[in-house]
């Protein structure tokens, strides 16, 4: 380093516009807690007001920062276009999440939002980097606030187990990961993944070292994606959390470790060197059995939420089938985490939208439920349509984008086992059917066999989830307008 | 927009409708649904009356008519290329008569539910949605565009048998689903490869367009499905002929074929009587239509390839469906099987490459596609009545209900070939491509036109042997007298919807030339694109 000090500062002081989002989000971060402690007596809402704000502002300045290319603190920060459409996917869907839990929580309000924002603070960091010590504080910072966020809401045992679940197997897989980097720095010298240097180190080293660190590495990843086997935690935490915590966990935290686990594969499988095969075995292999083993378990759910859950998993693993097809147009990928964003929040506002007015998550519980919220059942159909991935919906165009760029690069090289990775994800789609037309299934085809208590629920609520419906036949049938956008 | 999109999406916008208006004008929807399939058959009817008879159609999109191309999607996926879909329909003659046929089927099958009670606003709104989807499958020509319309088809059905079906409608409702779906999910896949394979020449991007598809020079050379292909060799098997049997599979579920069968005999007895209708009339005849359009236009080398198995697999579905309907004892049961047995027929005759075997296929889909849903409206009369369809229930109809009995009379003898019907105009043009495919080398044994024959034995058995179970006889019920009672006559309602279909069967049956005619160009150009692979 013969830097001078003069130098590193200019950088510094050069690179501070591309953090503005990121400051802006601290700064939102403390106005939050400062409206949780002192306006809250006056102005209930203040501190839903702030984040709101905070939001809003986010999104205004990361449309700015659209179409920019730049690196700075010395190559620790990444402003690209992936990361700022995943940032700015990320920001909408915070602002989703703070409403939902808003109408929800109206008695708790309060620190719930400083958190929110910590976590988004903590996602954008993982979108925005290389650096596997950013990647690490990243992580940490989302699961810190997750930990919170599940517990914060907890009046129940069941609940409290969950946020105590979470957090310990959280804590164990993010040790393994720092052990996991803390052997990579010794064999590399070098925390960025991308660099040559990083490459190098990783070449000329014993390979059962970066065997074993890769795998170390990988739980970490592993866990905030939940992909088999590291996914254990998520159906209880899932069905345990309020069902807003809930919808925030299975999607937004997962875009965040799928950007930067899409870096990573990139940087890493493009050589010809053993660790490229590796981790191209590993990628095949774990979403083969992550589809797998997510739907197939998914079959047996009773609970809606659990359901959700493993469905997620499934899910993960076609996100994970979309990197395996990574070479160098990401926009079919943005394309599907969208999607798969958009159809996850409009399915948990609907699940807590039944909730609330009748007071249960199990499937049972929607029987002939269908003739009393026509509407809402129709749309949830409709999610569930695109869960599966049917034409019209978003869903469809997306798994036929991610079918297309494996295929392409089956063309390329003729690796077999991309066509077993085509043909699980297909059956696993149909698979999917069962279990997401138990909904429709309940709620049209039974007839119900108790009668509930009706509560009003909230009226915000639904119609964001109608839009977001509308949005996914939208898309559906004009993708192209979509991805223009992304392109 | 033009007349085919009209027909197309008229049924959608009166979904749309239907589900605006409020629950106080219950009454107006089959109204609605009535109006707007009268007027579809109309348009049918009258693109049918002006339809160029000497343009053939099949892979050159200047012989097809009424031809709507819109661009729809373009995707820019950097390395993957540019996705081209465009919005693209036009009809030949494989396709026109086919779309009258399910106009026509539709509006028996609004007949048929206009005492329908439960729920009337989700029926026909799905009911509607089916209609915009079936017409969507035979008109589209961008393989994109069939997909989409060929899954969308899937839910108004599911919930058309799951919701207003019989005693096991769950069942029924998600076993003809996963069939269906089993079949469509592995042809996204081979439609992805196909998409890979097939330059537009024109702008030099890969297409969906599936005339594109059918010319060999539109492949890149070592793609995928490039013809003669080997280098991409999956388990030994040639890619083309792995495309071409998941394809013909994806299909042959819709057919049904024989073993892949098993979703139908539950699909049709459970699903309400207008479903059936539906589901005979025109959804089977999407099976066969996707094999002509799809299988054997896109895949010719694979079509005179393995003309024998499929030719093999008509003549076991001909006699292994007419032995079950002859052992069945639920009536509703016997018609589904007697579809199983008759629709082999079409399988035999596509199979047979010859214009006679073809053109036979394609009038033995016409014609039991109105006789099939005759038939079930047939069931659904009495089923109506006394809720009940056991064979060994009824018997001395003729004395109770001598109206219902001439019309079942002759419709049984309509379906099992009698000549001046339709149906034996349709399988003896089978059986005669059958016989000829031999001397024309196109590689089908004479025995196999032996064995649809006996097919055509058996169905005379098992139709003349019902009748005389039911109808002939000293009147005996199971209900006894409240039956007696409940079984009236034919209503006017019914008899108007029935009278159509049989006098139909009987026109045809006298002047087979009123299909023929707009057929034939069209037949014989897919002859001749099949004929040098043989």
């Amino acid at each position: 380093m013969n830097l001078s000090i003069a130098n590193i500062l200019d950088e510094i002081i050069a690179s501070v516009p591309l953090l503005k989002p990121e400051l802006l989000l601290i700064a939102g971060f403390i106005i939050c807690i400062f409206c949780a402690l002192f306006l809250q007596k006056w102005w209930k809402d203040s501190a839903f007001a702030a984040c709101l704000a905070t939001t809003v502002v986010l999104i205004y300045a990361l449309v700015e920062q659209l179409g920019l290319s730049a690196t700075g603190f010395s190559n620790m920060w990444l402003v690209d276009p992936v990361g700022t459409y995943a940032r700015l996917m990320i920001a909408v869907s915070t602002l989703i999440i703070a409403i939902f839990i808003q109408q929800r929580y109206r008695a708790h309000n309060g620190d719930v939002y400083s958190v929110l924002l910590a976590a988004t603070l903590g996602m954008n960091v993982l979108a925005a980097t290389t650096n596997w010590l950013l990647a690490f504080i990243g992580i940490e910072i989302v699961s810190i606030a997750s930990y919170v966020l599940v517990g914060f809401f907890a009046d129940s045992k069941k609940q409290a187990e969950a946020a105590m679940k979470y957090a310990l197997f959280g804590s164990v897989c993010a040790a393994v990961m720092l052990y996991g980097l803390s052997l990579i720095y010794g064999l590399t010298g070098d925390l960025d993944f991308r660099s040559a240097q990083h490459l190098q180190g990783l070449m000329t080293s014993p390979q059962a070292m970066v065997t074993i660190a890769f795998l170390f590495v990988f739980v970490g990843i592993g866990f905030k994606l939940s992909f088999v086997p590291f996914h254990i935690w998520s159906p209880d935490v899932y069905q345990g959390a309020p069902t807003p915590v809930t919808a925030f966990l299975s999607t937004i935290p997962k875009v965040a470790a799928l950007i930067l686990f899409m870096r990573l594969y990139k940087a890493w499988s493009a050589g010809g060197f053993y660790f490229s095969d590796l981790m191209v075995w590993f990628m095949i292999t774990v979403a083969i059995v992550t589809m797998l083993v997510g739907n197939l378990a998914a079959l047996r759910q009773n609970d809606v939420k659990r359901m959700m859950a493993y469905s997620s998993i499934g899910h993960t693993g076609f996100l994970l089938m979309s990197i395996s097809a990574y070479q160098d147009t990401s926009s079919y990928i943005l394309f599907y985490i969208f999607a798969y964003v958009v159809t996850n929040l409009a399915a948990f506002i609907f699940i807590d939208h039944i909730e609330q007015r009748t007071g249960t998550t199990e499937l049972t519980g929607y029987a002939g439920l269908g003739k009393k919220m026509p509407l809402l059942f129709v749309c949830f159909t409709v999610v569930a349509v695109s869960l599966i991935g049917l034409p019209p919906t978003i869903g469809f165009v997306g798994k036929l984008m991610i079918f297309s760029a494996v295929f392409d690069l089956y063309g390329d090289t003729q690796a077999t086992a991309l066509v077993l990775l085509l043909i699980v994800g297909v059956l696993t789609s149909v698979i999917s059917l069962f279990f997401y037309f138990r909904i429709p299934l309940y709620a049209f085809l039974r007839n119900a066999d108790r009668q509930y208590m009706e509560h009003r629920g909230s009226a915000i609520l639904p119609l964001l989830a109608y839009v977001l419906t509308a949005l996914i036949i939208f898309f559906g049938l004009f993708p192209d307008l979509l991805l223009r956008m992304l392109g | 927009m033009g007349i085919l999109s009209l027909l197309i999406f008229l049924p959608l916008f009166v979904t749309l409708l239907i589900l605006v208006l409020p629950e106080s004008a219950g009454r107006m929807y089959k109204y609605l649904a009535l109006g707007i399939t009268v007027i579809q058959l109309g348009i049918s009817l009258y693109l049918y009356q002006v339809f160029d008879v000497s343009s053939a159609g099949i892979n050159q999109v200047n012989g097809y008519q009424f031809v709507e191309q819109l661009p729809w999607i373009r995707m820019d996926l950097g390395s993957i290329g540019l996705l081209e879909i465009d919005y693209f329909v036009g009809v030949d003659g494989i396709s026109l008569p086919l779309i009258v046929l399910s106009t026509l089927v539709m509006l028996m099958a609004i007949g048929a539910s206009w005492n329908m009670t439960k729920s009337g606003k989700g029926y026909y709104a799905l009911l509607m949605l089916l209609n915009t989807a079936v017409v969507g499958i035979f008109s589209a020509l961008d393989f994109f565009l069939f997909y989409v319309f060929y899954e969308v088809m899937l839910l108004p059905l599911y919930f058309l048998i799951g919701i207003w079906g019989g005693e096991r409608r769950e069942y029924a409702a998600i076993k003809f689903f996963i069939y269906t779906l089993l079949g469509s999910v592995f042809m996204l896949l081979v439609i992805v490869g196909l998409y890979f394979s097939v330059v537009n020449p024109a702008t030099g991007a890969h297409t969906f367009n599936m005339l594109l598809m059918m010319d060999p020079g539109n492949y890149t050379p070592d793609s995928f499905f490039a013809y003669a292909n080997t280098y991409h060799n999956v388990l030994g098997l040639e890619p083309r002929l792995i495309g071409f049997i998941i394809l013909f599979f994806a299909f042959a579920i819709k057919v049904p074929i024989v073993p892949l069968h098993t979703w139908l005999p539950d699909a049709h007895v459970e699903a309400p009587t207008p479903v059936s209708i539906i589901l005979a009339g025109v959804l089977l005849k999407i099976g066969g239509y996707g094999i002509i359009r799809v299988c054997y236009s896109i895949f010719p080398d694979m079509a005179a390839l393995t003309n024998w198995w499929i030719a093999l697999i008509g003549v076991v579905s001909i006699l292994y469906g007419a032995l079950n309907a002859l052992a069945q004892k639920d009536l509703k049961r016997m018609i589904a099987y007697s579809s199983v047995s008759h629709m082999g027929f079409v399988l035999l005759g596509i199979a047979s490459l010859t214009a006679e075997g073809v053109s036979g296929a394609m009038f033995q889909m016409i014609s039991h596609g109105f006789l099939s849903a005759a038939l079930f409206f047939l069931v659904g009369v009495i089923y109506d009545r006394v809720h009940d369809r056991y064979i060994y229930n009824f018997r001395g109809l003729a004395s109770l209900m001598p109206k219902y009995t001439a019309y079942v009379a002759i419709a049984f003898f309509a379906s099992l070939g009698l000549p001046g019907f339709s149906a034996f105009i349709g399988e003896a043009f089978v059986i005669i491509g059958a016989f000829n495919a031999e001397s024309m080398a196109t590689g089908l044994p004479r025995w196999m036109a032996i064995g649809g024959s006996l097919g055509i034995l058996l169905s005379a058995a098992y139709f003349l042997w019902t009748l005389q179970r039911m109808f002939f006889g000293q009147t005996r019920l199971f209900g006894g007298q409240a039956w007696q009672s409940a079984l009236t006559d034919l209503s006017a309602r019914e008899q108007i919807v029935l009278f159509p279909a049989l006098a139909l069967a009987l026109l045809l049956g006298i002047a087979p030339s009123l299909i023929f005619n707009n057929l034939n160009s069209s037949v014989l150009q897919l002859i001749d694109l099949i004929k040098p692979f043989l």
